[in-house]
């Protein structure tokens, strides 16, 4: 069953203040945290997390695409290393 | 044939056969499965023997495909477990700021200031741009793949320059369970 729409999404008190604060410092600092199950919200753009999926901290650089995602889904806890072939990595 | 195993990358592997006229069931590790045959010419772990592919069908997430000169299901079998290469030149040259993972992988990881990180050991995508993650002795790291945090890639000379980010811990054990 779906979040009721009137509780609005779900995010972590303290993981919300973090990146606030981070925001307003304009630093870009990676804000390590446990919280996959916190909602990725507007004022969350442009900030770097390292989410944590049980063995070590995976940089999830947030874009508008990701809002209303959870953390979780950008740092998947079983890791799949096929082979490099013809894929490209781009420097953004 | 160490350094011809440097110079070519593995695109698919051959993973059974269909039918009895010789076509083969390929698992292809390129970005769109139907590349496995768009760099021309294929050949074998010892590159001893090359093939060229036609793509005939599409099963269960394999490509099906005729290798010249194989025409019956027997010969198809033997080649059951062969890996697939092409030489890295005749990969299309990459776009401005666009990096063949291949190329990165292997890379030595250094700071600014001149120190050993590790070697590049894999690079990533979980949905939040690419990740570089640095064979670093005990710890891996992971670290996103911009100009920021990756100020130089230099592959001619086999090196990266890492500026890693500096870190804050969000925590907040007084709301868990």
């Amino acid at each position: 069953m779906p979040r009721s729409i009137w509780k609005g999404p779900f995010v972590d008190g303290y993981l919300l203040k973090k990146a606030e604060a981070i925001r307003a410092a304009g630093r870009n600092d990676v804000i390590k945290t446990w919280s996959r199950r916190s909602t990725v919200l507007p004022q969350f753009v442009g900030l770097t997390f390292g989410v944590y999926n049980g063995h070590k901290f995976i940089p999830v650089l947030v874009t508008e695409d990701m809002i209303g995602h959870k953390l979780g889904e950008f740092s998947p806890t079983r890791m799949y290393y096929g082979h490099t072939s013809d894929k490209k990595a781009r420097r953004d | 044939m160490a350094t011809s195993q440097q110079d070519r990358v593995c695109i698919g592997a051959i993973a059974g056969v269909r039918g009895l006229k010789g076509e083969v069931r390929i698992k292809s590790f390129t970005a769109d499965p139907d590349d496995v045959a768009a760099y021309g010419p294929v050949s074998t772990d010892n590159g001893n023997k090359s093939y060229r592919i036609n793509v005939t069908a599409h099963a269960k997430g394999l490509v099906i495909a005729r290798l010249d000169g194989i025409a019956d299901r027997t010969a198809a079998e033997a080649l059951k477990g062969t890996k697939l290469y092409v030489p890295k030149d005749v990969l299309p040259a990459p776009e401005d700021g666009e990096y063949y993972h291949a190329d990165l992988v292997g890379l030595t990881a250094k700071t600014e200031d001149g120190e050993h990180l590790g070697t590049v050991k894999a690079i990533h995508n979980f949905g939040a741009g690419d990740i570089i993650e640095i064979d670093a002795g005990d710890d891996d790291m992971m670290i996103p793949f911009t100009a920021n945090t990756i100020p130089v890639v230099d592959i001619e000379n086999d090196r990266i320059v890492v500026k890693p980010l500096p870190v804050v811990e969000a925590s907040g054990e007084a709301d868990e369970g």
